[in-house]
């Protein structure tokens, strides 16, 4: 398993799909850097509390939800032809005849693509977190919580698309990924609006969605950790809008999503037992 | 006598569609094994069984002992894929050394090995290059290398040396007769029905997924070889003793088909001409007899290379 393991973390170094999120990040973090910065620097010199700390807080939960897309798409890319690819390939016909154990296989790639993608959403958490602290001097409590959280946001999708990546083809397994991506994404956003003008149908769907995908309802949940709720009176102004969280979740969200990794992650073990290459 | 493959009734079926029925095959320990049949017969059907890519329907397998999937019997087996590819963008020695960790080779062994395999294979002194810059030979070669990493007791081979040059190919007979003489056994499945009329003790034919033939080669080979001669100088007396020393099939113009019992008999036919007074400009045998035999037991395939 530690063979397969790293392996897999260095193919996630060596693919083109990194360099790729690499530039993307970079261009990312250097625009939002500048936006951060030239935002300071007007706070700075019409100072205006009241206003600034509203923005700061939405400023950085903008950030970490646009990281968030890369860091996703990242996971996405790097887990949709896991095992599929290798068996379209044929590169997978000397590895799993090996003396090594299917299970071994698959928790390998698990575990390299996975370590892979936390530390890649860490350092991006750390620069977002880092910007922001620079320029704003804003350094929120519960950020290492958040950073976890962060990393584990690439890990959930990673086990659902690797389950796919031993069920379907890799192409077939990307546009599902990405639907299911796009349903979290999209019922976080029906659910914040739901919150806003308080409509249960509409909180509903959210809740649904976050069952199906819970990567959206983690973001919802950093955002919460960072931006505390309860000290702040203008908490209502700085969750408002697409970036912000209305209601938190709770705790058993985080636990659902830790559960969501380890279910896939078996589904994907199984599935690969009975697999006929 | 000890087997290194036993398998019994082994069937795989796709739905309605056979990939191999029933096969019984049975090769001894310290054999190279020849596994013939014409395109989508079920050759690959059956080898991928056997090295635990694909899940029998029905019936079972021994292998070196143990029961298919047995993960100690994989540490001493080895296996080259038909569509051999690799990580390439490992360098040779990485790629050696990421199989050898696979086999749980560690430590002054693993290094060890991989230079004798490397060396032995014939890409000693390229294995820092990256695995994408090989050419189609190396890549078979490299292939070759890491299923002889555990140093197996039992090698698959699927179409080995498709890709080589005669010189390649030659190599890849010569360890494969270097293993069969230190005990292990190769199962050998390739179209080149000359290397494997060269190398192999005992074959089998596949035809629609069910085994039609099997045998020790000689003994199935024991029988008439056809020859055919152009004769100079070609008088009723000399084909008189022609036709004593073989069974005559046809004669037109200068010439001569015969059928020969033995190979023995080859240089006498040379001889009879010569010493009759004949010129013989031309002797061919006509078509290896393992052709034959794969034409005529594997009839209505495809063709064949």
């Amino acid at each position: 398993m530690l063979t397969m393991m790293g392996i897999t973390f260095r193919e996630g170094l060596n693919r083109k799909v990194l360099l790729i999120s690499l530039i993307l990040a970079v261009i990312f973090l250097g625009l939002y850097g500048t936006g951060v910065h030239y935002a300071a620097k007007s706070f700075n010199e019409h100072p205006n509390p009241m206003v600034a700390a509203v923005v700061y807080p939405q400023l950085l939960s903008f950030g970490l939800y646009f990281g968030g897309f890369i860091v996703s798409f990242l996971a996405i890319f790097s887990a949709v032809g896991a095992i599929s690819s290798e068996i379209e390939t044929g590169i997978i016909q000397a590895v799993i005849t090996k003396p090594i154990r299917r299970r071994d296989y698959v928790l390998g790639k698990f575990l390299g693509l996975g370590l892979f993608l936390a530390l890649y959403a860490a350092l991006f958490f750390a620069v977002i977190a880092l910007v922001i602290n620079l320029k704003t001097g804003l350094a929120p409590e519960g950020q290492w919580r958040a950073l976890g959280l962060f990393a584990l946001q690439p890990v959930v999708l990673l086990a659902v698309t690797l389950f796919g990546s031993t069920v379907l083809p890799t192409i077939a397994n990307g546009v599902v990924m990405f639907m299911l991506y796009a349903v979290a994404v999209i019922g976080g956003m029906v659910e914040q609006v739901g919150w806003l003008i308080n409509n249960t149908g509409l909180q509903q769907a959210g809740i649904v969605t976050s069952l199906v995908m819970p990567v959206d309802s983690l973001y919802r949940k950093i955002v919460h950790l960072l931006i505390n709720p309860t000290a702040n009176p203008l908490n209502a102004l700085q969750q408002m809008g697409p970036f912000g969280s209305m209601a938190e979740p709770s705790v058993w969200m985080v636990v659902y999503a830790v559960l969501y990794v380890v279910f896939f992650t078996g589904l994907a073990v199984y599935a690969f037992n009975r697999k006929d290459i | 006598m000890d087997m290194a493959i036993e398998t019994f009734n082994l069937t795989k079926k796709y739905g309605a569609k056979v990939g191999c029925a029933e096969i019984c095959l049975r090769v001894p320990r310290g054999q190279i094994f020849g596994f013939l049949g014409p395109n989508g017969a079920g050759k690959s059907t059956l080898v991928k069984m056997l090295v635990g890519l694909l899940f029998p329907t029905s019936g079972k397998a021994i292998l070196l002992g143990r029961a298919l999937g047995d993960v100690g019997m994989r540490g001493k087996t080895g296996f080259l894929p038909e569509n051999f590819r690799y990580h390439d963008w490992l360098t040779g020695r990485q790629l050696m050394d990421f199989h050898a960790s696979l086999y749980g080779l560690k430590g002054p062994a693993k290094k060890r090995r991989m230079g004798e395999v490397l060396e032995l294979v014939g890409l000693a002194g390229k294995e820092n290059q990256k695995v994408h810059t090989y050419s189609k030979g190396m890549r078979q070669r490299a292939g070759l290398a890491c299923a002889l990493l555990p140093d197996p007791d039992l090698l698959f081979l699927d179409e080995p040396t498709s890709a080589l040059d005669p010189i390649g190919r030659k190599d890849v007979r010569e360890i494969l007769v270097t293993l069969k003489t230190l005990g292990k056994t190769v199962f050998l499945n390739s179209h080149l029905l000359s290397e494997v009329e060269m190398i192999c003790d005992s074959v089998a034919f596949i035809r629609q997924g069910k085994i039609i033939r099997q045998g020790m080669l000689d003994d199935l080979r024991a029988g008439d070889i056809e020859m055919e001669l152009k004769v100079g100088g070609l008088t009723p007396a000399l084909t008189a003793a022609l036709s004593s020393l073989a069974c005559l099939v046809e004669v037109d113009h200068d010439t001569v088909r015969v059928r020969v019992k033995q190979e023995q008999d080859i240089p006498r036919l040379a001889a009879a001409v010569v010493g009759g007074g004949g010129y013989l400009y031309e002797m061919n045998r006509k078509k290896s007899t393992l052709e034959e035999m794969f034409i005529s037991t594997t009839a209505g395939g495809d063709q064949i290379c």
